[in-house]
């Protein structure tokens, strides 16, 4: 065999929760250690900091100066840089506070440990990212198909696929029919509608698709009967919201 | 002379263990999150109220399938084939589904010249059709002209607590023949179950005026309500587009192909050199839906590739309705 290739893991603002994934993959994970040199992660215990990489996996969004700081330094010495989880890909939870009134915000800047900018920021407002490995956490057989991919120098490309796609493979009777509001239809597949299929909504922790037909969704959530708060806190829990447009933005 | 019989109804399970000892039998009924599709027998409840939420298809041409492995050698490599040749017998499947068979067998059989992987599934099919004794509420089988059954070998129509059986080919003798014991013979003429049905669609001259409504309003305030789901197409009994990929096995060179599921309401199904895709809009997604089922398909093969069976109206959640468009649109052609 080859030689092997040199990953990082590396934490930002998280709940490291997507580095313990890693861990499901139980005797997987000695499979992958075959291809993969784990050089650094601070649960693994690598043991080569500092070194260049072929694939950086980044965890956890920016939420301050040493984060950003960090990110920089790690895509400088990678080939490639994965974001890893949600937070990395959308912010996800700690993207919340972002659409908090100001003076909230205020409040919660002074609490924080470490002086924190104003907004939650995921990866790609900072550096080029390859690839994305969605979800909260992330998923086990994507991280292993990222990575052989990434061994045999294919770039993992995102695919417009909606959660429906595997809901009905997978033979669902759709949620939308009971009066509960799922965000299937808007985000990004590859969890083989993990919650649907255990009659829980989907809340888009995987992303949301740019396909996605937010204004006909949204309707349907109104012609359901679901409050029009519960509709905004289901549209900006995991991701930024879809209706309004930021400064710049196209 | 044709020989008919009947089964009582109390009979069926028993009927079905006899044949799950020498081929895998399928037969509608609930899954765990209680929807009506086709699952292997287990001596469960069988769904016999109406056709079932999700079609055969997926054992026919399987949602993510194997086709082969690429082994490594030195300086070439080595393709195994994998081929799923099993016996099988599908109970219960509905008029509209022999349909949708037909048109799968007319693709995959004839149209790409046997493809190998759906011929080893098809081959070893026993179909015991059953006929709807109830009308269904989004069916439209009758404007298509699909509700009767075709293709089966053997036919159940439910009558009083019994089924009356006819056996409609060699192959369903047989079965008659070898479980004789569950079979009691009868003069009774086949039933006819009065059926009304939900949604009609009128066919004459459908294609043409299809076609010369190319874009047509209709299209776009549609595509305004369209969520690009997918469902639509995953749950028609006769979609059969697929994706091929590879995929390498994790500590080996060798690597795999996989057959998958595709659908004409993703972008991806129309991505091509460059990034580009053709098919952008919604509206020309959706278009592409309704119009390879009603145009495209019957003018390439002579034979309707929907069957009526009113799948993809029930499952969308928005209420598209592909019998709804059709009649807006002859309804404006003067």
């Amino acid at each position: 065999m080859p030689k092997k290739i040199k990953a990082g893991f590396y934490s930002l603002s998280c709940c490291e929760g997507c580095e313990i994934v890693m861990f499901d993959l139980e005797e997987k994970f000695l499979k992958v250690l075959n291809f993969v040199e784990i050089v650094e992660a601070r649960l693994f215990d690598g043991k080569h900091p500092k070194e260049k990489l072929d694939i950086a996996i980044v965890e956890g969004c920016v939420e301050s100066d040493v984060d950003k700081k960090h990110l920089l330094e790690i895509r400088a010495r990678s080939k490639y840089l994965v974001a890893f989880g949600a937070c990395a890909t959308i912010v996800g939870i700690p993207g919340i506070r972002n659409a908090l009134p100001l003076e909230m915000q205020k409040k919660l800047k002074r609490k924080a440990i470490i002086p924190v900018k104003e907004k939650a920021l995921p990866l790609s407002a900072f550096v080029k990212v390859d690839a994305l490995l969605q979800g909260c956490p992330a998923f086990t057989h994507e991280i292993i198909d990222v990575l052989v991919k990434i061994y045999h120098g294919i770039v993992p490309s995102l695919e417009e696929v909606p959660v429906c796609n595997e809901c009905k493979e997978r033979e669902n009777p759709c949620l939308l029919f009971e009066g509960v509001p799922c965000l299937g239809p808007v985000t990004y597949a590859g969890c083989k509608a993990l919650c649907p299929s255990e009659k829980a909504q989907c809340i888009g922790c995987r992303g949301f698709t740019k396909d996605g037909n937010f204004e006909a969704l949204r309707e349907k959530f109104q012609e359901m009967g679901t409050p029009k708060k519960e509709i905004q806190n289901l549209f900006t829990y995991f991701n930024k919201d879809p209706f309004t447009k930021e400064e710049g933005e196209k | 002379m044709q020989q008919n019989f009947l089964l009582k109804k109390e009979k069926l399970n028993e009927f079905l263990t006899a044949l799950s000892k020498e081929a895998k039998v399928f037969v509608p009924a609930l899954n765990e999150n209680n929807a009506s599709c086709f699952l292997p027998f287990k001596n469960q409840e069988i769904f016999l109220s109406k056709r079932t939420s999700f079609s055969p298809k997926k054992i026919l041409l399987p949602p993510l399938e194997k086709e082969f492995i690429f082994r490594k050698k030195s300086s070439s490599f080595k393709i195994e084939h994998l081929l799923d040749s099993k016996k099988r017998v599908f109970f219960g499947v509905r008029s509209c589904d022999t349909h949708a068979i037909k048109a799968l067998d007319k693709l995959y059989l004839e149209y790409f010249t046997e493809d190998e992987w759906y011929k080893a599934i098809r081959e070893d099919i026993t179909i015991i059709a059953l006929q709807c004794s109830k009308s269904c509420e989004n069916g439209f089988c009758k404007s298509m002209g699909t509700n009767n059954p075709v293709g089966h070998d053997l036919l159940f129509v439910e009558k009083e607590k019994s089924f009356f059986v006819e056996a409609a080919s060699e192959r369903g003798k047989q079965v008659v023949q070898k479980y004789r014991d569950f079979f009691n013979q009868t003069n009774f003429i086949k039933p006819e179950p009065k059926l009304k049905f939900g949604k009609k669609l009128e066919t004459f001259g459908l294609k043409e005026i299809l076609d010369k409504n190319f874009s047509h309003k209709k299209w776009k305030s549609e595509a305004k309500k369209c969520l690009s789901c997918s469902s639509c197409t995953q749950v028609c009994p006769s979609c059969y587009c697929f994706l091929s990929f590879d995929k390498f096995i994790l500590d080996s060179g060798d690597s795999e192909r996989f057959r998958a599921w595709d659908s004409c309401q993703l972008k991806r199904f129309t991505k091509v050199s460059h990034n580009y895709v053709f098919r952008e809009s919604r509206e020309s997604r959706l278009r592409q839906f309704v119009m390879h089922k009603l145009s495209y398909f019957p003018e390439n093969h002579g034979l309707p590739l929907c069957v009526g069976c009113g799948r993809c109206i029930s499952v969308c959640p928005v209420g598209i309705d592909l019998t709804e468009i059709a009649s807006t649109i002859r309804g404006d052609v003067k």
